[in-house]
């Protein structure tokens, strides 16, 4: 048999393309993220503050029968369903730091684990490209914050509707199935971005875990030390979370807490995104360079 | 246990810690207080009028910040990591082969840590306090006030971190246990009214501060809400059972429990 | 001779699943090859006799000393794991040398043994480079040399010719034969036939933690020898090569195909047959493209020794 003198070729096939080449490593990533430890008492406790929220709905047209929780006080003032109900939700710390905790349990080994099992060549060796790659890791995530952010906003509307038996709140603020979809995507696609960045900065998934936490409180940490000295609101574009409320209270027509433009929060959750992207770029590669 | 064998341990991994880049990474974590009161300073140089003065600004909210963030970070990623790292890669074969008691590794192990840790933290309230007190260096009560502060801490840090490693020792995931009592338990029972808050580390390393025996309003005030601190030395004498405690039970648990590595 | 190694009904379980199961054996000087398949219960015994596991039954003895939780025991012993790990951010010399610190040797002795051992496994140009950039024949061979370092009687290697090319094998198995040499023991794991066969002639076979069979690696050749033997010949004349064939009296059966001009046949004497077809091709009688054999010699001795 003759031996024929081979270099490398370049393939150059027909590049036949699944619809959601991505979808098998976001279904990997969820049933990985349902198997682990923890998890699943998370995911049941970071949906809890929806379910009081809902019931919350339902005391609000119930209101004469729930007076006496209130002391005199206006229980309608209280438990107004109305745009502020929403912001106070969506940007409510328990909530948000729920969101950190599902991040540090389902997503902090997304690319972390790829990297130390070198399985990134694997993934490249597939007709799977970069971007693919991203979405499905992306969509893992998107998953979980999906399920606590826009699912329960658009149940908060539907049963609304059902419990007052009127569209009249759809009527007021028609805008409010726009905010919360809005929302909700900014949250999920920041927090993706978030969590995909610091997964790519180690191999060590424990590392990463913490580093997802810590820097989320520490931002607000400082921030709160900053404007404890200063009592300067700007110094709130430090902090990740309070970032996330200017955005949803601009989002949600309320008036923000503190008394900067909701543009600087969105140029600094933007700049953590483009940080992300770049340094994912880099990170992500099917051949690693050994220095 | 032979003293050489922990010793070999000790400079072993202090070795290996030296090189880390997770070292490099938390240096720059803990020099964070170094940041914001060199930001402070410069706004006093800058801006016309201190919004808060050095010394106040030291004692109420860098310290603060060490007492209820810092050393509980620092000692829950390398208390955890004590064993945990050797597991996740896979290295422990190549220590518990060796004619090394257990013991001696756990130890070894939390005392070449312990040793980076309190270089860390050292540095930044040194550092954090010479930013910040830059007028009253030659004060030796203000030197006195932040060395014992510095003692608190240290003391914090080291039972923290005996806590985290026997945490380590006995579950293998044991990051999320740790951010739960972090930042869960510790932060929140501590303000429990009665006898619960003394379930905490944080209540016997708060009993410690100054203000807690002078009672003076201003200095660690916020610390103080809702706390019955107990006597020096029962807080002194409790943090160092606690730690002795902790590693005992690492070590116990270290030496008996089989570590089978994840496939 | 006394034994070096002892197992006395020794068991071990992972939760619900089997490791290991009854086995009692004496492990002498030399070196010893412990074949089998993946998943044969090979890691387990090693980790049992290194004092890494503790036994669920049983009990293991080395130099009539138990070994779990026995220090002391361990300067004699050296254990080469079958993972690929390291202290990636440390340097050969360094992971050598500060390893041999743990066992108190003063600094002057770490030095020359850290060198004698890479001079050993030939890393010696090496030795100052990050361990994360070295090829994976290099990471084995430093296994292997923190494994002698110490200058161990007992050293124990878990599938040490694991991904290694020819030479590197050739490398591993100089140096393992250079250890026996020396006079010490060698236990050694893999589940490649040849392999073992290149360094001792001492095995024992293990299959789902049982042992199968121990002895003389002729023992195992013999039963491979007795089992038929499939061998597949691609030839242009199939026809001519089975007429050929039917009159040799080893051959049990002949098939044609699968594939076009391919015959798959049966032999109970491989070296009467291997004989055969290279005269027949020296002969111009056939014209023979391709020779294999479809059976794994080795699951095939296993089936037979299971009885399926």
């Amino acid at each position: 048999m003759p031996i024929a003198e081979r270099g490398y070729a370049h393939w150059d096939g027909a590049f036949v393309e699944r619809r959601f080449p991505w979808w098998p490593i976001t279904r990997l990533g969820i049933r990985l993220a349902f198997k682990r430890k923890f998890f699943k008492p998370l995911f049941a406790i970071s949906l809890a503050p929806a379910v009081f929220f809902l019931a919350g709905i339902y005391m609000s047209e119930r209101i004469e029968d729930f007076q006496f929780m209130f002391r005199g006080r206006n229980g309608n003032r209280l438990l107004g369903v109305d745009p502020a109900f929403f912001k106070t939700y969506f940007t409510f710390d328990t909530v948000l730091f729920l969101m950190v905790m599902l991040m540090v349990l389902a997503g902090a080994g997304l690319i972390s684990d790829d990297l130390k099992f070198n399985s990134l060549q694997l993934y490249f060796s597939r007709p799977l490209r970069k971007r693919d790659y991203w979405l499905g890791k992306m969509a893992t995530v998107s998953f979980f914050l999906l399920i606590v952010t826009l699912v329960p906003g658009l149940l908060f509307i539907l049963f609304k509707i059902i419990f007052s038996g009127s569209f009249k709140f759809l009527t007021t603020y028609p805008w409010i199935p726009l905010s919360v979809v809005g929302y909700s995507l900014l949250v999920t696609l920041f927090f993706a971005f978030y969590t995909l960045l610091i997964s790519s900065l180690s191999k060590n998934r424990r590392y990463v875990s913490i580093l997802l936490f810590l820097v989320y409180v520490f931002s607000d940490v400082f921030f709160g030390i900053f404007y404890g000295i200063f009592h300067e609101p700007a110094f709130c574009l430090l902090s990740i979370k309070c970032d996330l409320q200017q955005v949803g209270a601009f989002i949600f027509r309320v008036r923000p807490q503190y008394d900067v433009p909701w543009i600087y929060s969105v140029l600094v959750l933007t700049a953590i995104c483009s940080v992300s992207g770049f340094v994912l770029k880099r990170k992500i590669r099917g051949v690693e360079v050994i220095q | 246990m032979p003293r050489n064998a922990l010793r070999s341990v000790f400079s072993f991994f202090f070795f290996i810690g030296r090189k880390a880049r997770k070292t490099r990474v938390f240096f720059l974590i803990s020099g964070l207080p170094v940041l914001v009161a060199l930001v402070v300073q410069a706004s006093r140089l800058f801006a016309a009028g201190a919004p808060v003065d050095g010394p106040s600004l030291f004692n109420n909210v860098i310290m603060a910040f060490e007492l209820q963030f810092l050393i509980l970070v620092l000692a829950l990623f390398y208390g955890t990591s004590i064993v945990s790292e050797e597991l996740e890669g896979k290295t422990l074969t190549y220590l518990t082969t060796r004619p090394v008691d257990k013991t001696a590794i756990i130890l070894g192990k939390y005392a070449s840590y312990g040793l980076f840790l309190l270089i860390m933290l050292a540095a930044s309230v040194v550092l954090s306090f010479i930013v910040l007190n830059i007028e009253r260096l030659a004060d030796p009560d203000a030197w006195m006030a932040m060395l014992g502060g510095l003692g608190v801490l240290a003391l914090g840090l080291l039972a923290y971190l005996a806590f985290f490693t026997l945490v380590g020792a006995f579950l293998k995931k044991s990051v999320l246990f740790g951010l739960f009592f972090s930042f869960g338990w510790e932060n929140v029972v501590q303000y429990f009214p009665g006898s619960t808050q003394k379930f905490t580390l944080m209540h016997y390393l708060k009993s410690l501060l100054p203000a807690a025996s002078t009672g003076s309003p201003g200095k660690l005030s916020f610390l103080m809400v809702g706390q019955q601190p107990s006597s020096p030395g029962v807080s002194i004498a409790t943090l160092l059972a606690l730690t002795a405690v902790f590693l005992a039970a690492a070590c116990l648990i270290f030496s008996r429990k089989e570590y089978i590595f994840e496939e | 001779m006394t034994a070096v190694i002892r197992t006395q009904s020794l068991s071990k379980w992972y939760g619900n699943v089997l490791g290991l199961s009854d086995v009692t054996l004496e492990i002498d000087a030399g070196i010893t090859g412990l074949l089998g398949p993946n998943g044969a219960g090979k890691s387990t015994f090693l980790k049992l006799i290194a004092g890494q596991i503790k036994p669920s039954i049983g009990k293991v003895t080395i130099f009539d000393e138990p070994i779990w939780n026995n220090v002391g025991t361990f300067a004699r012993l050296g254990f080469c794991p079958e993972q690929d790990s390291f202290y990636e951010d440390m340097t050969g010399w360094e992971f050598l040398t500060r390893l041999l610190s743990l066992y108190l040797f003063s600094p002057a002795e770490i030095r020359a043994k850290a060198e004698r051992a890479l001079d050993f496994v030939e890393l010696t140009k090496d030795k100052d480079r990050l361990i994360r950039g070295y090829s994976r024949g290099m990471r084995q061979r430093l296994k292997v040399a923190q494994a002698l370092a110490h200058d161990p009687q007992i050293i124990i290697l878990d599938e040490p010719l694991n991904g290694l090319d020819p030479l590197g094998k050739r490398k591993v198995i100089r140096i393992i034969k250079d250890f026996k040499d020396a006079g010490k023991t060698v236990i050694v794991s893999s589940h490649v036939l040849p392999e073992i066969e290149a360094l001792t002639r001492s095995i024992i076979l293990l299959h789902q933690g049982k042992i199968l069979a121990q002895g003389d690696i002729h023992f195992i050749r013999d039963l491979i020898d007795k089992h038929p033997h499939k061998i597949s010949v691609m030839c242009s004349d199939t026809r001519g090569l089975a007429a050929r064939l039917v009159g040799e009296p080893s051959v049990l059966n002949i098939q044609f195909g699968p594939a076009p001009d391919t015959i798959v046949f049966e032999t109970r004497d491989r070296d009467a047959v291997y004989g055969l077809l290279p005269r027949l091709v020296a002969d111009n009688v056939i014209d023979v493209e391709e020779i294999t054999s479809p059976d794994d010699n080795l699951q095939a001795v296993f089936d037979y020794l299971t009885g399926k």
